[in-house]
């Protein structure tokens, strides 16, 4: 899933490394407290056990091998934040020590493996667990099933953030960068969801052997650091912060899907315009349009994004505080 | 001094032979400075005598450095699985002259990388990134994890000396449960073995006044060599720029 340099579309490239560098910088501003002294080392042996454990390959069928991403094993041992910090470690000596990926593409692989596969492999996580628990499965089978999902869940939507990358670079360049959905879509989705299948079951196999070996070995994935109170009071649940993880997920791919939106007629336009129909006057006219050029659409798409992240969030918390009360004493 | 201390463990080095060779010798930051200008414009060309130009530089980087050619063909080699599938999509959807820019295209931003990575001690890397105010955290974990990495890897190959010593052959398929299962104890393994001496080389490095900084672990200056090796870069860099958006026409 290493992006060499050359490959993708320099708009492409220049987005990937921009969004990066903001999740790059708001984690460290975050959670770099909580990788300081006693953490340290720690961290750095978590980013060295998954560097060597993408060195062990396993069989995919049709004589080629998959290797472990590691996203979601590293975030369910030590938190969101600190994978997607360990991760870019991992990839950075990866680039520059084995010339693994490129330094132009940096910004794009760092997306879909240090970001987008933790935040994927914790949100599923995270909620799957509050569901089978809620649900009495608190076995060693349901917290098998449910590692193993999230591991899949991560390394499938990183390949379909890559093969979205590569498509989109090839759309907007004309084909002279990227590879044709055609292709990369069902290759990398195809490979991915069968690596997939190997990740999850490694992943739940190492973390059921920490669990019972070495419990402590966990960092704490609860933060320590205090956020805005109103934000804090929002997302004081684990679930909440999955919903937020895989928000943020979403909302990263937004930049790259305004850059392939087309402004050609959607479905129902192309109908009426078939059958000679004229669209009638609003009955309100908004004050806001989805833009003409590209930041005006992606302003706008933005802000509607996280309009419905933000009344979807407040809900849930009405939703909780409402439960709670149904059944205090 | 601290990052001696940890640079020289382990026989595991990737970059034996920078040492030995003049690329080697040059400033990290003058090298991280030229090979990125480069990489940067070599991957946004797309006129093809441009890309063919590019590749014939790094080509010559690649030679001129004096690294062991065979090190830098096995590291290409593992890149190209990648390069190939995009040169033969391209090549199935546009045509074989699109095909063919897109594998020099790409290969002349792997190959200079290659030279870097084989051509630069890492800590001469990790502290160049520093100098180049890349965060502390970042450059710190990257100097804990490169040392970690030779350990986990030399107890990776202990325990799977003691595996196959004892006759394991699984793992060959995703359906066989014993040998994954064999797999996952082995990575888990590794992690609980490596965390018990990451810390005591923790332990070490703060008993040695380590406060969690990375430093430069000698003095280097910025000589007349680095000065004409950034510019050459630059300037080749430049050129190509210049062509590919038409100025020079």
């Amino acid at each position: 899933m290493h992006i060499p340099d050359g490959l993708m579309d320099p708009t492409v490239s220049a987005i990937g490394w921009i969004e990066f560098l903001v999740v790059l910088g708001a984690v460290l501003l975050l959670a770099g407290n909580r990788i300081k002294e006693k953490n340290l080392p720690r961290v750095a042996v978590l980013s060295a056990g998954i560097f060597v454990a993408q060195m062990l390959n396993f069989p995919i069928g049709g004589g080629t091998t998959g290797h472990l991403v590691g996203g979601a094993l590293f975030a369910i041992i030590a938190g969101p934040m600190v994978a997607v910090i360990g991760m870019t470690v991992v990839l950075l000596i990866q680039a520059l020590m084995f010339g693994d990926g490129g330094i132009t593409a940096l910004g794009l692989n760092a997306l879909n493996m240090a970001v987008i596969a933790p935040l994927t492999g914790w949100g599923v996580y995270t909620l799957l667990k509050t569901m089978t628990e809620k649900g009495g499965g608190k076995s060693s089978a349901a917290s098998g099933f449910v590692v193993g999902a999230a591991a899949w869940a991560s390394v499938f939507v990183a390949a379909a953030a890559c093969a979205a990358e590569l498509a989109v670079s090839y759309a907007v360049s004309s084909g002279a960068y990227g590879i044709a959905a055609t292709v990369s879509v069902p290759a990398m989705l195809g490979m991915h969801a069968v690596i997939g299948v190997g990740e999850g079951i490694i992943t739940a196999g190492v973390l059921a052997y920490l669990w019972s070996v070495l419990p402590d070995a966990i960092t704490s994935a609860s933060p320590t650091r205090k956020v805005l109170p109103g934000l804090r009071a929002l997302m004081c649940g684990n679930t909440a912060r999955a919903v937020v993880a895989i928000i943020v997920v979403f909302a990263l791919a937004l930049p790259l899907y305004f850059l392939y939106a087309s402004a050609g007629k959607d479905g129902l336009e192309k109908t009426m315009e078939n059958a000679n129909v004229a669209e009638g006057e609003p009955l309100i006219v908004s004050p806001f349009s989805y833009g003409q050029d590209y930041f005006s659409a992606l302003f706008a798409g933005l802000l509607g994004f996280l309009s419905v992240a933000l009344v979807a969030l407040g809900m849930m918390k009405l939703v909780r505080m409402r439960g709670s009360r149904g059944t205090s004493p | 001094m601290i990052v001696v201390h940890v640079r020289s463990q382990g026989n595991y080095r990737l970059d034996e032979h920078a040492s030995e060779v003049w690329f080697g010798k040059l400033d990290a930051r003058a090298k991280l400075a030229g090979v990125f200008a480069f990489i940067v414009v070599s991957a946004i060309l797309t006129r093809t005598e441009l890309v063919f130009a590019s590749l014939a530089v790094a080509l010559t980087m690649t030679v001129v450095s004096m690294l062991p050619l065979a090190h830098l063909a096995k590291m290409y080699l593992a890149a190209l699985p990648f390069i190939l599938l995009a040169s033969v999509s391209v090549f199935l959807f546009g045509g074989w002259e699109r095909g063919i820019q897109m594998w020099a295209r790409t290969s002349a931003c792997v190959l200079p990388l290659l030279v870097l990575a084989a051509g630069t001690e890492s800590f001469d890397l990790f502290s160049g990134l520093r100098r180049f105010r890349v965060p502390a955290i970042i450059t710190t974990l990257l100097m804990l994890t490169q040392r970690y990495i030779q350990l986990l890897s030399e107890e990776l190959a202990r325990m799977t000396l003691a595996r196959k010593a004892r006759g394991f052959t699984g793992g060959r398929s995703l359906l066989d449960r014993y040998g994954l299962r064999i797999i996952s104890c082995t990575a888990g393994m590794v992690l609980v073995r490596s965390i018990g001496r990451g810390d005591r080389i923790y332990e070490g490095l703060k008993g040695k006044g380590f406060n969690g900084e990375l430093m430069p672990w000698k003095k280097s200056h910025i000589t007349l060599l680095d000065t004409s090796f950034v510019s050459s870069l630059v300037i080749v860099a430049s050129v190509l720029l210049t062509l590919q958006l038409g100025v020079a026409q």
